[in-house]
């Protein structure tokens, strides 16, 4: 394989769940997932990374890629890195990220760059590692990826794989929730984990705030939008802090404290609070409900009974991002964009 | 406000599941003999879907089927005993015998039919939209819809002339992934179907046909937001038929135990049995009681299927014309 390689994974699923209808939510098209692919690309080629290593997928993403690379006037207007479709099983399921994942590492792809929301960066950062991650928005109820301009993320992607900005320099080691069901690692969250009163995990999403009873977020911001949003409208929670935060959520008019918070997009609705509290690494948080669905990062996942154990704790050690506003601002500063300069050098 | 099915009506879902499944199954078995007339195209796999819908709709309300209809029918509370009837092509069908198992219909209970025309279901509900809204009696009209048809140009009108009228109209796409033989991967040009419906105007949202809760909580939310005026939605379920397109169809096209494995895992019966016994809102005894009721149902619609007469000669110039 060429180095530098950088490898991409675009979910061509996300977005097309039951906010779409109870919300706001966007549609986000396949057809402009494979032009923010080729706004990387070129982002790619015009930082010097020779390999591309690309998931294959049955929903058109890496067909209409494949087209691109076809066409002169696409591919060869700019100079673009090689790509190459990873040769493995597709699914059409989370299992495809996981494998591709797995591929690239072993490959020694310098960067992942990951196109879909929070889940499917949920499933990539379990097969990581320290794997630095560019994670771009593919939709607008996210918190985990970016909403950047893909040209941006690409150079910003290009100039960590090349070396020309340094890893350390650029990146930041986040947070996530792990979850535990009869002292069996189940799962990861990367922003928060809920507990709802739900039997099912039904359409996944979560849009009724009367039927949230414990949420658990590793950050949360003032400007959030989602359920971490109940916390960061509260007690905001810094994204690289060593904390994260435990509430009790009740209905509206009870508890402490009610917010009006945006807990999908288009969606703003009161949430009652009765406790919350800080949690630290290393301390196990049984769930205290007998019966219901646990929601990772916005979306029910387990069901679980009143024979299961739930738990869930807060560990510092999760998956790498690169920070591109960063890696920007040091490219700039360096002159990495003017003829005749070096890398960064710290 | 929550759409958690309460416990009777997680009992009748599962009544009107098994239904669907014991029905299917008994045709499939008898279609075999040679006694039944003309084609039958079977539900099996996808009852979670004609469930999850048609469980909140009223008698108000109307849906349009497919070829594919049986479960539909069951669904919205076509009675079975006339349903086997019809499919024997019997006096007592539904129908009178006269349309069999592709047209079976049912005004008086809202379903206003299944059809040999692919696509043939959209245009349908779109007058029955529109004339709920002019009754304006919060009806809500329903179209099933295959993945196959929904790349018909009647499907396509429909989601435009449904969101220009902004009609309280619900298409129901059940992508089972074949259109006849063809991979819906090769002959629908996006991924999910559901991402056309923005392009119309609608929401369109994706869950997994398979699970009945799934299904039913968007259906929840889709239903309530017709009959608010909200305007029409479109579902795509994702889910697998068990069969064939038609019976007899030698299924060259799917993979070597393709359908083994969707019995063994996909199986929205017994994923819901599942589900509500571990939740310990249904016994597992209460389930069986509702699997011996089915049987003897069906067994007692096929037996009577079987010894009804044929329509006469005298019936050939009845049901020619319909009069409003």
């Amino acid at each position: 394989m060429k180095k530098p390689a950088v490898g991409i994974v675009a979910n061509p699923a996300s977005g097309r769940d039951v906010r779409r209808l109870v919300a706001k939510a966007s549609v986000f098209h396949t057809a402009e997932k494979c032009n923010m692919i080729q706004r990387v690309l070129a982002a790619l080629g015009a930082t010097g990374v020779e390999q591309v290593l690309m998931m294959p997928d049955l929903g058109g993403i890496a067909a209409g890629v494949y087209r691109a690379l076809q066409s002169p006037a696409d591919s060869t207007s700019q100079r673009w890195p090689e790509v190459t479709f990873l040769d493995m099983p597709i699914e059409d399921s989370a299992v495809d990220s996981i494998r591709a994942v797995d591929r690239m590492m072993e490959l020694g792809v310098a960067v992942i760059i990951v196109l879909g929301g929070d889940g499917t960066n949920r499933v990539v950062a379990k097969k990581s590692g320290n794997k630095p991650l560019i994670a771009l928005s593919t939709g607008t109820n996210n918190m985990f990826p970016e909403i950047r301009e893909a040209t941006i993320a690409g150079l910003a992607a290009g100039l960590v794989a090349t070396g020309a900005v340094p890893l350390d320099a650029a990146t930041i080691q986040n947070k996530v929730l792990r979850l535990t069901v009869n002292g069996i690692d189940q799962d990861l969250a990367l922003i928060d984990v809920c507990i709802t009163n739900d039997y099912w995990t039904g359409a996944k999403a979560l849009w009724r705030p009367e039927d949230l009873s414990d949420l658990f977020v590793t950050f949360a911001k003032a400007d959030a939008i989602g359920l971490s949003a109940i916390a960061g409208f509260v007690h905001p929670v810094d994204r690289q802090v060593g904390y994260g935060l435990k509430l009790e959520l009740v209905p509206p008019g009870r508890g402490f404290i009610t917010v009006r918070v945006p807990i999908a997009p288009g969606l703003i609705a009161p949430v009652g609070i009765a406790d919350i509290r800080e949690i630290y690494p290393n301390e196990l948080w049984p769930l205290q409900t007998s019966r219901g669905a646990v929601a990772l990062d916005g979306e029910r996942e387990i069901e679980f009974g009143p024979r299961d154990q739930v738990v869930v704790s807060l560990d510092l050690d999760g998956p790498v991002t690169v920070d591109i506003g960063k890696v920007m601002e040091l490219a700039v500063e360096h002159r990495l964009f003017s003829e005749g300069f070096a890398p960064v050098s710290l | 406000m929550t759409t958690q099915p309460s416990r009777e009506d997680l009992l009748k879902a599962y009544r009107m599941m098994k239904t669907i499944r014991e029905f299917e199954e008994r045709v499939h078995i008898e279609f075999a003999t040679g006694e039944i007339p003309g084609f039958v195209h079977l539900y099996a796999g996808e009852e979670a879907s004609a469930t999850g819908i048609c469980m909140h709709l009223n008698d108000n309300d109307k849906i349009a089927s497919t070829h594919r209809g049986h479960g539909h029918c069951i669904a919205k509370g076509v009675e079975v005993h006339g349903m086997m009837a019809e499919i024997y092509g019997k006096k007592t069908g539904t129908c009178g015998g006269k349309g069999g198992s592709m047209h079976i219909a049912d005004l008086d209970m809202g379903m206003m039919g299944a059809n040999g025309i692919v696509g043939g279901g959209p245009p349908l509900i779109c007058g029955a939209g529109l004339a709920a809204k002019f009754k304006k009696n919060q009806g809500v009209a329903v179209a099933f819809v295959g993945d196959g048809g929904s790349n018909q140009g009647t499907t396509l009108e429909s989601l435009n002339l449904a969101t220009v009228w902004h009609l309280p109209c619900i298409f129901v796409i059940e992508n089972n992934g074949y259109a006849e033989a063809t991979s819906s991967k090769w002959s629908v040009s996006c991924k999910d179907i559901a991402e056309r419906a923005q392009g119309f105007g609608m929401p369109g949202v994706m869950v997994d046909g398979h699970d009945f809760f799934a299904v039913y909580e968007a259906a929840g939310e889709a239903v309530r937001r017709a009959r608010k005026g909200g305007g029409p939605t479109l579902i795509e379920c994702k889910l697998n038929r068990y069969y064939g397109h038609f019976e007899g169809d030698a299924q060259t096209y799917r993979g070597p135990d393709e359908v083994k494995k969707l019995r063994e895992t996909r199986d929205c019966l017994k994923n819901f049995a599942r589900k509500v016994t571990a939740a310990d809102l249904v016994k597992q005894s209460e389930l069986e009681a509702i699997d011996k009721d089915v049987v003897a149902l069906i067994d007692d619609a096929l037996a009577k299927a079987k010894a009804a007469p044929k329509p006469g000669p005298k019936d050939l110039l009845t049901d020619v014309y319909v009069s409003y």
